[in-house]
């Protein structure tokens, strides 16, 4: 346990010392935010609010989970020696779950600073976040690792990625729209879905993680 | 898989055999009387076998993906990729022969070949996963790596694909079109008489045992191209 919490504070260091990184995500969520916003600029259907916060947190997380692993090789080695694979990639999701909630949340604001917020309950919604986006972390950070491995880079995620992520995206979507217009009809099974969702994809992270950390 | 199951001729003839009746049959063979679906039943025997024949073969793949990261062999990973790259060509068909069947039994003025229903948006991420595998191989030099990275994809898709085809379609929340949801993956619901039986089943068998054909084609193809190169 406390090998898991020192690999989270030496990501949670690195992350705050690398001004460059979160600046950068910052800049990327109100970027594409506005772009967005330009694209339509009047009021949205909720289905249709709902569709596009989805895809944007998709983009915004990979560029996000993308930025986390760049330029470390060497430290890689160190922590090799020094801890088992499984804590490693435990501490991995769970920092990056974590940040990803961080990152999500400021989307959530920066977009209905501009494009209004029709969120008739609020705590269904932040439910769906929170459960949603740690799925999507995990699976980024285990393909993220993947592509490194591979030596792919960022489109060999994306490829890697993109399948899996669309039933995380399926139930997300369909919460939230029902959320935003408070049509409560069955919501307990869909966040059930969810929640088994992300603890079978964080099952599996653990489970074949070691098989890629062995290079 | 031993070299003397792969070239071995007695199965090939049986498979011949059995989709020839199949074809022959699947036509002939009078069929119940549904409504809506009239004698496009018979896509029964083309369709849903692609996508039995895709399950099965991406187990095997499944089975050998988890083999060679136990034990790694390299002729684990032959037949881990090329089992996955046949159960890709069956998805595939699965969803053609699906897509033709829908064009005339759900599509209104029988021009649409695509519908939103859940099974089929299921189907078609499982198989773009799949795809992605094929690309992640591609884009890998080192065979070790490659073998080892790949089976560890295979694995995730293999779940992933479970969720989607057999999961997904089945929630409480969504609802289908398809005949053959809420129960069994379409056999009861379909009602089939004796006769349709007596065509399925051998059917059932004979894509089977084509699909593996292909595969232990390729299997042989591959073992040669690689070990040649050690």
């Amino acid at each position: 346990m406390k090998q898991l919490l020192a690999i989270m504070q030496r990501e949670l260091r690195h992350e705050l010392r690398s001004r460059r990184a979160w600046l950068a995500i910052l800049l990327y969520i109100c970027s594409t935010v506005y772009i967005t916003y330009l694209a339509f600029q009047h009021e949205l259907e909720p289905v249709t609010w709902s569709a596009l916060f989805w895809i944007l947190i998709i983009f915004i997380s990979m560029f996000a989970a993308s930025g986390s692993f760049s330029g470390r090789e060497g430290e890689m080695l160190y922590i090799y020696t020094l801890v088992s694979p499984n804590k490693f990639i435990m501490a991995r999701l769970l920092f990056n779950g974590l940040f990803m909630l961080v990152v999500s949340m400021v989307t959530f604001i920066v977009f209905t600073l501009f494009a209004g917020d029709p969120v008739v309950n609020i705590v269904v919604f932040l439910a769906t976040l929170l459960l949603a986006v740690w799925g999507i972390s995990s699976l980024l950070t285990m393909s993220f690792a993947i592509s490194i491995k591979g030596g792919g880079g960022f489109t060999l995620m994306a490829i890697i990625s993109f399948p899996l992520l669309v039933p995380l995206l399926l139930v997300a979507q369909h919460l939230s729209s029902q959320s935003l217009q408070n049509e409560m009809s069955g919501y307990l099974g869909n966040m059930a879905a969810l929640f088994s969702l992300d603890v079978l994809i964080a099952a599996m992270c653990y489970l074949l993680f070691p098989y890629l950390w062995r290079d | 898989m031993k070299q003397s199951i792969l070239t071995a001729k007695w199965w090939k003839i049986a498979c011949i055999v059995l989709l020839i009746y199949t074809v022959i049959a699947g036509f002939l063979v009078p069929v119940p009387a549904k409504p809506i679906l009239h004698e496009t039943i018979r896509n029964l025997y083309f369709h849903v076998c692609m996508w039995f024949v895709m399950m099965f073969v991406f187990s095997i793949s499944l089975i050998y993906s988890i083999k060679y990261l136990m034990n790694p062999k390299l002729e684990f990973d032959i037949i881990a990729s090329e089992m996955a790259n046949t159960g890709t060509v069956f998805g595939v068909l699965g969803l053609v022969t699906g897509m033709l069947w829908l064009r005339y039994t759900w599509g209104e003025t029988g021009k649409d070949w695509w519908a939103p229903d859940p099974k089929l948006n299921g189907a078609l991420i499982a198989l773009l996963s799949y795809f992605a595998y094929i690309v992640l191989r591609i884009s890998i030099d080192d065979e070790q790596k490659k073998a080892r990275i790949a089976a560890v994809y295979n694995v995730f898709a293999y779940v992933m694909m479970m969720v989607f085809v057999m999961v997904y379609p089945r929630l409480s929340s969504v609802d289908s079109l398809h005949p053959g949801n809420g129960g069994n993956p379409g056999f009861n619901q379909y009602d089939l008489d004796n006769h349709m039986r007596m065509v399925f089943y051998p059917a059932v068998m004979g894509w089977v045992l084509l699909s593996v054909w292909v595969a232990s084609v390729n299997i042989r193809l591959e073992k040669i191209k690689r070990y040649n190169s050690i």
